[in-house]
């Protein structure tokens, strides 16, 4: 929908009897925010955020892990998107109204430590988040360290498919952008039950 | 500002503001009280997308506790602390409440159905409850009325247990939706798609939908049917309204004539008590909230000689439903599928005659279904795996989501689930607040287990593939540690946990406690929405209906508002 469009359909709106005091300021204060059908930046937050929750080992472990569950490859990965330094950021927040997410996270990255994962090359990295992860597809797996690959995994997915990173770049997001139309389906094969 | 306005109207909703425009047009004086603020819709329905939010639209930890729904839309939410209400044990219910201008319409489902007489005449059909003291044909002119002034998107089926009305075009249907119309063409079931108070063409000097997918976070350019781009703005216009915000009624007060003289009600910020007078006087401040003024203005309840007053608490039953991918559309480009927050309808087919009358359940429920991509790929976490092979995954599923879930079920109303005010516990200003007691019966159970049997097989007709339910982040609302998982006296009844059932959803859609009744004996309110006991008091709202029906209530609510109101206007003529 083009500029002209917005202006065609807010001065047809204002035309509207007794719709001026609140109909009036109300389209034309929208429009600047969707009038170019771009999806804005990623706020500067966590570029320039410091973590708090995490001392520096468990920070750097959790940047680690976050980057191997989610990799840069043809599209950005957990390292574009700040994973770990949104879950610091969340925990640090939580840690007055939700102190139980905060002990869950100091658990996990304790069983992360005990297991070696903190001091692990990075190749010895990947092993070890693989061997955690096996109980999700293999019925009867177990890992001492399963729980924290699951939380870890959680939060990671959260951080990364909510971000500029994660949803318009990696999944190619259309929503929440002015359109003239919907894209109706137009696949015949959709009509019909095989 | 008059000593005496001609009518009082309490609150600013879908009822509420529709009773301004038709009696402010009529000539009368009218004087709109509010309990919650008047919000800039200009700065709160901004979109926003999650990564512009500190907290990705989920708020602050803790600030969900206080508010429902999220960090977009809590701004037009209640603040929980300030308006608790309690339970009794063995209920589960959250009672979904706005305060502001304009009430929940602004982040409404926009769901706009008509009830059919299988509905409104149901009693006489299977002996249970009682009939609604009007048909379709006394409701109908009001729901031409309704629809032809919001407007309504929807396509004409004639389909008798789904009404047809005056439409705009339809939404169109994106690429799941078509494969589960397919689907219940193959099952011979009905469908068409869902009916919305949403423009899809200019209407009424508004503009029509841009398919940004935000409703529920308030339409920023009023494309959506809510009070504050609808129908205050004309009746504003007259020059006969005056509206007061952040005023919460506490009581009405009567007169030596058994009359309404008038309301009190108190400032939200001030805390002082303010008397205001009126000829008439009408309640539209929501269901639940219009029959705690009735018991907080009488002992025993005001208008309630029948004693029925607070009984026969409804809301549509919810829950079940069945969520995956189609695996047509897996891998395919990415579409803007939730453009329109819409999706089909697949309406009743079954205790809609006695060809397809139920043996284990009566009543019926009405079924939805859409699927495409979505902001957040709820699926994600719970799909095994990780690194770029899982990502691909995500994404090659991201735009196959399909999903079927109830859009409404009747419950059947029961004497036994009721409100009442707690003798103890008051809100922020001091006024006594609701107990619910609410729990669901037999049928409700029956009904619910047939849906789900029902949802699952249109899925598996449609090709779909079911995928595990969406998991929630540790810190944020329903994940682990959450805060929000026990909300403030948003009612987890302690006796729930031992119950010998699943406790069922609810929709929102809370009805009865003031029914309706042809005999004074049976109900609080006549046909107009008119106490019984009291000539100037009508109630607008939920409150009125004697069954749910299976159908959104909205619509229903604005037709018994606006045929109250021809019956409020003819009554000051004389």
């Amino acid at each position: 929908m083009t500029r002209r469009d917005l202006l065609r359909l807010a001065a047809c709106a204002l035309a509207s009897e007794g719709a001026t005091e609140f109909f009036g300021a109300w389209l034309q204060a929208g429009m600047p925010a969707h009038a170019h059908g771009t999806q804005p930046p990623e706020p500067s937050l966590l570029r320039e955020y410091k973590p708090k929750f995490f001392n520096a080992d468990d920070f750097a472990a959790l940047q680690s892990f976050t980057e191997i569950l989610i990799p840069t490859d043809g599209t950005p990965g957990a390292r574009e998107a700040h994973c770990a330094h949104f879950i610091d950021f969340v925990l640090d927040a939580s840690s007055e109204v939700a102190p139980e997410a905060g002990r869950q996270w100091r658990e996990a990255m304790r069983a992360l430590k005990a297991i070696g994962f903190h001091a692990a090359a990075s190749a010895d990295r990947e092993a070890i988040v693989a061997a955690m992860a096996r109980p999700e597809r293999e019925r009867g797996a177990a890992h001492p360290a399963y729980f924290a690959y699951r939380l870890i995994k959680q939060q990671n997915t959260f951080a990364f498919y909510t971000s500029r990173a994660g949803l318009i770049e990696a999944l190619e997001y259309k929503g929440n952008t002015y359109n003239a139309t919907f894209p109706a389906c137009d696949h015949p094969e959709h009509r019909v039950i095989d | 500002m008059p000593d005496k306005y001609d009518a009082i109207v309490v609150g600013s909703g879908a009822c509420g503001s529709w009773a301004a425009m038709e009696l402010t047009g009529a000539g009368m004086n009218v004087l709109m009280l509010e309990a919650g603020p008047r919000i800039d819709p200009a700065e709160q329905f901004r979109h926003k997308f999650p990564y512009e939010l500190d907290y990705r639209g989920r708020g602050r930890p803790g600030l969900l506790r206080r508010y429902a729904g999220s960090e977009r839309n809590y701004r037009i939410m209640i603040d929980n602390v300030e308006n608790p209400y309690t339970t009794s044990p063995e209920t589960v219910y959250s009672w979904g409440r706005s305060r502001c201008l304009g009430g929940r319409t602004l982040h409404w489902a926009r769901a706009t159905d008509r009830m059919a007489d299988y509905e409104f005449k149901a009693a006489s059909r299977d002996g249970y409850g009682i009939d609604w003291p009007v048909s379709y044909a006394d409701v109908k002119p009001y729901y031409d009325r309704i629809e032809s002034f919001i407007g309504v998107s929807a396509a004409a089926e004639g389909f008798p247990q789904f009404p047809d009305g005056i439409f705009l075009p339809p939404m169109a249907l994106n690429c799941a939706e078509t494969i589960f119309t397919a689907a219940c063409t193959s099952l011979g079931w009905p469908s068409t798609h869902r009916r919305l108070a949403q423009l899809t063409r200019p209407h009424n000097g508004r503009p029509p939908c841009h398919y940004c997918g935000n409703c529920v976070n308030g339409c920023d350019v009023g494309a959506m049917f809510n009070p504050i781009a609808v129908t205050l703005p004309p009746a504003l216009h007259t020059g006969k309204l005056e509206i007061r915000t952040d005023s919460i009624a506490a009581r009405i007060r009567m007169n030596a004539e058994n009359r309404a003289e008038g309301i009190t009600y108190i400032g939200r910020e001030s805390k002082t008590s303010v008397d205001v007078d009126a000829t008439w006087v009408v309640l539209a401040a929501s269901t639940l909230e219009n029959t705690r003024l009735l018991l907080l203005s009488s002992k025993g309840g005001l208008a309630n000689s029948s004693g029925t007053l607070g009984q026969y608490m409804m809301d549509q039953v919810g829950g079940g439903g069945v969520s995956g991918i189609l695996p047509k559309l897996k891998g395919g480009p990415s579409r803007l599928d939730d453009g329109k927050m819409a999706g089909i309808t697949i309406p009743a087919f079954e205790n809609i005659d006695t060809k397809t009358r139920r043996k284990d359940f009566i009543r019926g429920y009405v079924m939805n279904a859409t699927g495409g991509q979505t902001e957040f790929p709820q699926f994600a976490a719970n799909l095994p795996g990780y690194g770029s092979e899982w990502k691909k995954e995500v994404k090659s599923r991201y735009v196959a989501q399909a999903r079927v879930w109830i859009a409404g079920g009747e419950m059947l109303a029961r004497r036994d689930n009721f409100v009442e005010l707690d003798p103890e516990v008051k809100d922020h200003w001091g006024i006594p607040v609701l107990k619910i007691h609410f729990t669901h019966g037999d049928n409700d159970y029956t009904l619910i287990e047939d849906f789900q049997q029902k949802a699952e097989e249109l899925f598996r007709k449609a090709g779909g593939e079911l995928m595990p339910g969406p998991v929630m982040p540790a810190g944020f609302p329903g994940g682990a540690g959450s805060p929000e998982g026990a909300p403030v006296r948003q009612g987890s009844g302690a006796n729930a946990a031992t119950s010998r059932r699943r406790p069922l959803g609810g929709s929102i859609h809370e009805c009865g406690t003031a029914r309706m009744s042809v005999s004074p004996k049976d109900g609080v309110l006549n046909s107009y929405c008119q106490t019984h006991d009291v000539p100037n008091l009508y109630v607008f709202g939920g409150n009125a209906f004697p069954s749910t029906g299976d159908k959104h209530p909205t619509l229903t609510m604005m037709a018994l508002a606006a045929r109250g109101c021809d019956h409020l206007i003819a009554s000051s003529k004389g």
